[in-house]
């Protein structure tokens, strides 16, 4: 008789099996800690649609002097992700260039500043926003510096990859030749770095559009702060209608950076 | 003639047990065209790259024109470096810039801070870039970018921004070992008639033992980290290849003939 030829790797099988078990066991455990059941949410859902299509529904647009105040609030929001992506993108380019042990005059350091970086990130702007907000008050102060913090760390993070990947050689040839610093920086590490540099500024800026909303909230100033008030006077009408901006915007911004990212790599 | 570089008791070891280079001493003196054999991990690139100070050594001195090379740092250690060109196996391009760009760039180490930052080079020095490249045959691609030449091309914008140094030496680390057949012998030729007319010394690691018999004066080989023959091309005999490679000739792929 012919014995069966099994076609997959029996310890890689054995594995998924594992994983698979370890996923279920997890879940078990989890709701029974936070005590969430699927059926209790389905029975109760009754109330969640019902504010949604009564309350939320349909989306009303403000008008005047309300749609001046929230176009203004948009504006600011957006002016916000801006600047504080810019202000970050610029001061990231200077410490990413001690961040790499290749490129950095002092090669010792580069794991702390790196460290310091993901330490930053590691931490996310709606908290940063909250330490903030209880330091500076209300205001898109708050908003500009938690974006900042946070998107400066990232963008250290990005760009110490992206100057890895891409420089090493070059740099070298310009180290043997006896540029100075600054000079391998600007003649090797920038022309070989700056299509990666900005993709991650794009990528940041988008992050930063939404996370500005988020941040805004709690005390950051524009569309965030906006919504939020209209939410706790429970305006549901013209908050979604204010979530349908801010969605568009997002999208739009998006579509933006997608196309001279391409453009970009043409 | 000059001692151009001087190798005193040399000691390159990486951790404790790894061993490049053990106690090595040599010179090299000005014209010279010198080839350096040995397997992988003999320590060539080892000793190579210790000349340049891009890898310290761990135990004794480099002199280069005179100066020890090993102890210096910062602006001095720039000073010695722009008189030592150097051509990689990898072209090692800025690729996003133009041929001449790349080629000015061996200037870099002539010029004030500034004046490199901005990428002002005089007038004569790009004069001489575009003569150096017309020498070279590559005069209809100044303007293009490094990225979209071919590998022997890209090899000769090399070769170009390390002569636009004005460099008493010249240190190629394999500089045909990614390139085909054809354009490696356009390679070589350059190297050697380049220098040859400019009198800059020149140190070429190579895997082929006889495009190292063709072209060199002289040629170093290595075997684990020690000089195990230091003589002219026709003293090198095969049982001498065989100790350097540790191994008979049966077992080594040595290319053609026709330079031995």
């Amino acid at each position: 008789m012919h014995s069966r030829i099994e076609i997959t790797n029996r310890r890689e099988k054995k594995m998924y099996l594992i994983f698979g078990a370890a996923i279920i066991l997890l879940w078990a455990v989890s709701t029974f800690i936070t005590d969430f059941s699927v059926t209790e949410l389905l029975v109760n859902s009754g109330g969640f649609w019902q504010f949604l299509a009564e309350d939320f529904l349909p989306p009303k647009l403000p008008k005047g002097n309300e749609l001046i105040n929230i176009a203004q609030s948009v504006a600011t929001t957006i002016a916000m992700a801006v600047s504080a992506t810019t202000v970050a993108g610029i001061f990231a380019f200077l410490v990413s260039l001690f961040g790499s042990e290749y490129i950095s005059p002092f090669p010792a350091f580069a794991k702390a500043v790196r460290g310091l970086a993901t330490f930053m990130r590691n931490i996310p702007a709606l908290v940063w926003a909250f330490i903030l907000f209880s330091s500076l008050g209300i205001g898109t102060g708050v908003g500009f510096s938690a974006l900042l913090i946070t998107s400066f760390a990232f963008m250290v993070r990005a760009f110490v990859e992206t100057m890895d990947e891409v420089s090493k050689d070059c740099v070298e040839s310009l180290l043997i030749v006896g540029a100075t610093f600054p000079q391998r920086v600007i003649n090797g590490i920038l022309p070989s770095c700056i299509n990666g540099f900005l993709s991650w500024f794009l990528y940041c800026f988008e992050v930063n559009i939404r996370a500005s909303t988020i941040v805004g909230m709690v005390g950051g100033g524009g569309i965030g702060l906006v919504l939020f008030s209209y939410l706790k006077s429970f305006k549901y009408h013209t908050a979604f209608g204010i979530i349908l901006i801010i969605a568009a915007i997002v999208i739009i911004v998006d579509l933006f950076t997608n196309k001279l990212r391409k453009e970009m790599y043409k | 003639m000059e001692c151009l570089l001087k190798f005193k008791n040399v000691v390159k070891s990486y951790g404790s047990d790894s061993i490049a280079l053990d106690n090595v001493s040599l010179e090299i003196n000005e014209g010279e065209f010198v080839s350096v054999i040995g397997p992988s991990g003999s320590g060539k690139t080892t000793f190579l790259r210790s000349i340049n100070k891009l890898i310290p050594v761990t135990k004794g001195e480099i002199y280069f024109n005179g100066e020890n090379i090993s102890d210096k740092k910062g602006k001095a250690l720039r000073m010695c470096r722009r008189k030592i060109g150097m051509v990689f196996q990898n072209y090692n391009l800025v690729y996003r810039l133009s041929v001449i760009q790349n080629v000015l760039h061996g200037r870099l180490g002539y010029m004030s801070g500034l004046k490199g930052i901005l990428g002002r080079y005089s007038e004569e020095d790009k004069k001489m870039a575009v003569d150096i490249l017309g020498e070279l045959g590559l005069q209809e691609y100044i303007y293009n970018r490094a990225a979209d030449l071919s590998g022997g091309q890209k090899q000769r914008v090399g070769i170009a921004r390390a002569i636009m140094q004005n460099p008493r030496l010249l240190l190629c680390d394999e500089p045909i070992a990614s390139l085909d057949p054809s354009s490696a012998k356009v390679i070589m030729d350059r190297l050697y008639q380049m220098t040859k007319r400019r009198n800059i010394a020149c140190i070429v690691n190579l895997h082929q033992v006889d495009v190292a018999k063709k072209y060199s004066t002289r040629i170093i080989g290595l075997s684990k980290g020690n000089i195990v023959f230091d003589g002219k091309p026709e003293e090198l005999t095969d049982s001498m290849i065989e100790k350097i490679y540790g191994t008979s000739l049966d077992n080594l792929m040595l290319g053609g003939n026709e330079g031995a």
